[in-house]
């Protein structure tokens, strides 16, 4: 994992020091509202329905076991008891006071953490694949990158008040675990013909009220490049970005506007004109901050461990927990563990202080001290040896830790909806409870198969309805909650945009009409064929008759 | 401007360290405690909310905001759902927020 340098370390420091003294002078009446807002927003701080929420970045979904101790204490000591994993790996606190921010601020500076640029209009917390360095089918590690863009965006002076709030996700694998077609600027790691190094480079994809798929930009940048590229990108976004109309400000409007190829010849020209600037790092810089994310010395085990097909034979919710919530490590003997934070009845994305020490100490004990947070909310246990899955699940299960849903129906995206958020229309969390109770058996979620829910509370799609196989979006008619249903959206290598079939049920009606729609599913599927591709051969018309025909 | 808004309105805010939601009261204060907010409609309404302003001046509330409110025997509650989930607390976690203080249920 990366480690502060006395730069980092100075930076955050400094950070907190001077926001501290400007929650002081706030307290004091000496800054406004008005002049204060933007102050706290730039650090992560938000006045949501309730009380201010606190957003802190787990940079590219990566973190230690001392880290996740310390967003424990936080829960415990400065909040209500517990946190909430958001799609775009960060944790939010829903109760702080602003008087103890500064504090919190504080101790998580002591831990390499931060809130910096987790709100207003610059660039966010860079993500990445949730499985980076730790999966069989990457080509590289993409978090050196990841590593290497928050350092060039923190703060970075000509980026800091952009139209509007500006998305990266990065990955190295052909499988896209991190929705890089659905954000601002998205980076899939690829090799040349030489077997060089370098990135496919996208832009203008995102989400909200207008949902966009991402467009390739530059089919090969050299690695070498990538911070002179993503600077020109940002500059010809940041010029030319409407600024009149905060909902077309995403680069996604530009880029729909003037055209893919037309903002691709711009930016090349801009990079023609700074590439020699010395944006780039040098080679050394790279290699230094790669070496940090050298894999961990893992000693080749045994593939077949006897001992867990016994228990998988004895164990149905055991064997389902193996089937579902591991994945194949690149190194044999190895698997990576997804701790499931959808518990059937739960709440999708919270974790108890004391789940995340439990999790802190199982990484200790298992997964070389390493944590990820996913953009699917969950969390991981990557380089967990085979051996100690058994002992592993138990702790897990003891604790709530252990549904075998991972992939599968119930393992939804919700946002916090009406239940938390200024912005939503609708409350999202109960309808999860519901469809979870009403969905419960993993025998017949495994029959399903793989299928990604999505939901939303309001247009602004921080559920990722649109990128749902089956997206649900929460909408206020006349004061009423009510639900829309989407479908044969994707978020993955294969991103497509989900489409809304017809009108809006109520928080009951939506959940019957999610059961139907698996009916028809079930009904037509062919053999071994997912729910996104039995959508795509038979289309929205026959959901639709199901499940409002019938009505 | 404030007039405009139809039926009557209450005043929500959140106290400046803790956030956490309030609205103003009858007696010139900020109560978590909806039964005791001021309310008022059509042309009433922008004397009540300078008062609440002025009342804010202290820098001890932000973000005063009019919301619908519903009156049962003298006393207003939000209309909105929103509101209602502010005033109450999450719907999901209904071991926090002023539920808890309070049966909701049966006012």
């Amino acid at each position: 994992m990366y480690a502060y340098d006395k730069f980092d370390r100075a930076l955050t420091d400094t950070r907190v020091a001077e926001f501290r003294d400007q929650v002081e002078r706030r307290m004091k009446g000496e800054l406004s509202e008005e002049e204060f807002r933007p102050i706290r927003l730039m650090n992560g701080l938000y006045l949501q329905l309730h009380a201010y929420m606190l957003r802190v970045a787990v940079p590219y979904g990566t973190m230690s076991g001392d880290q996740m101790r310390r967003l424990a204490h936080i829960a415990r000591k400065y909040d209500k008891g517990y946190g909430h994993f958001t799609t775009r790996q960060n944790i939010q606190f829903n109760w702080p006071k602003l008087s103890e921010t500064p504090d919190i601020l504080a101790e998580l500076a002591e831990v390499e953490m931060h809130a910096i640029q987790t709100s207003g209009n610059c660039i966010r917390n860079v993500t990445s694949d949730q499985f980076a360095g730790a999966t069989a089918d990457e080509i590289a590690d993409p978090r050196p990158y990841a590593e290497l863009l928050r350092q060039w965006s923190s703060f970075h002076p000509e980026f800091s008040f952009l139209p509007r709030k500006f998305k990266f996700a990065i990955t190295g694998a052909d499988q896209d675990r991190a929705a890089v077609k659905w954000h601002d600027i998205g980076l899939i790691v690829r090799k040349n013909d030489k077997g060089e190094l370098g990135f496919e480079v996208l832009a203008g994809g995102g989400m909200g009220r207008t949902p966009v798929i991402g467009k390739t930009i530059r089919k090969f940048l050299p690695e070498k490049d990538l911070l002179s590229y993503v600077e020109a990108m940002l500059r010809t976004y940041n010029e030319q970005g409407r600024r009149d109309n905060k909902y077309k400000a995403r680069i996604k409007i530009l880029i729909e506007a003037m055209g893919a190829d037309e903002f691709a010849r711009q930016t090349e020209a801009e990079w023609e004109r700074i590439k020699d600037a010395h944006i780039d790092v040098p080679l050394e810089e790279m290699a230094r901050i790669k070496a940090f994310f050298t894999p961990p010395p893992l000693e080749v085990l045994a593939t077949n461990v006897p001992a867990i097909n016994t228990l998988a034979k004895q164990n149905f919710l055991f064997a389902s927990w193996l089937k579902n919530n591991t994945n194949a490590h690149k190194v044999p003997g190895y698997v990576n563990v997804t701790i499931s934070l959808k518990p059937h009845g739960g709440i999708p994305g919270d974790a108890t202080a004391e789940q995340m020490d439990l999790v802190a100490a199982l990484a200790d004990a298992y997964s070389q001290s390493e944590i990820r947070v996913s953009h699917e909310q969950n969390l991981i246990l990557p380089h967990v040896a085979k051996r100690d899955l058994p002992a592993l699940w138990t702790d897990l299960d003891e604790a709530g830790l252990g549904t075998a849903n991972v992939g599968l129906l119930t393992d939804m995206i919700v946002c916090p909806g009406l239940d938390y958020c200024a912005l939503a229309n609708a409350r999202s969390i109960p309808i999860a409870q519901a469809i979870t109770k009403r969905f419960d058996d993993i025998k017949r979620l495994q029959d399903i198969g793989p299928l990604k829910v999505k939901m939303s509370g309001c247009i602004n799609s921080c559920g990722h309805h649109h990128a749902g196989h089956i997206g649900i979006l929460g909408v206020d008619r006349k004061g009423k909650e009510l639900y829309q249903i989407l479908l044969g959206g994707s978020g993955a290598e294969d991103a497509s945009k989900a489409g809304i079939l017809g009108p809006g049920f109520d928080e009951h009606g939506i959940v019957d009409a999610l059961e139907k729609i698996v009916a028809v599913y079930l009904g037509e599927r062919r053999d071994g064929e997912e729910f996104l591709a039995t959508y795509r051969r038979i289309g929205a018309d026959i959901f639709k008759e199901a499940i409002y025909d019938a009505a | 401007m404030a007039k405009k808004l139809k039926g009557p309105q209450m005043i929500l805010a959140n106290w400046l360290d803790s956030g956490r939601v309030v609205f103003f009261t009858r007696d010139g204060g900020w109560s978590a405690d909806t039964s005791l907010a001021a309310y008022a409609e059509g042309e009433a309404l922008d004397a009540l909310l300078a008062e609440a302003e002025k009342s804010a001046r202290n820098n001890l509330i932000v973000g005063t905001e009019l919301v619908g409110a519903t009156i049962k025997n003298d006393a207003a509650y939000p209309a909105h759902i929103k509101h209602t989930v502010q005033a109450k607390g999450p719907s999901v976690r209904p071991d926090l927020g002023y539920q808890v203080a309070t049966n909701w249920e049966a006012a």
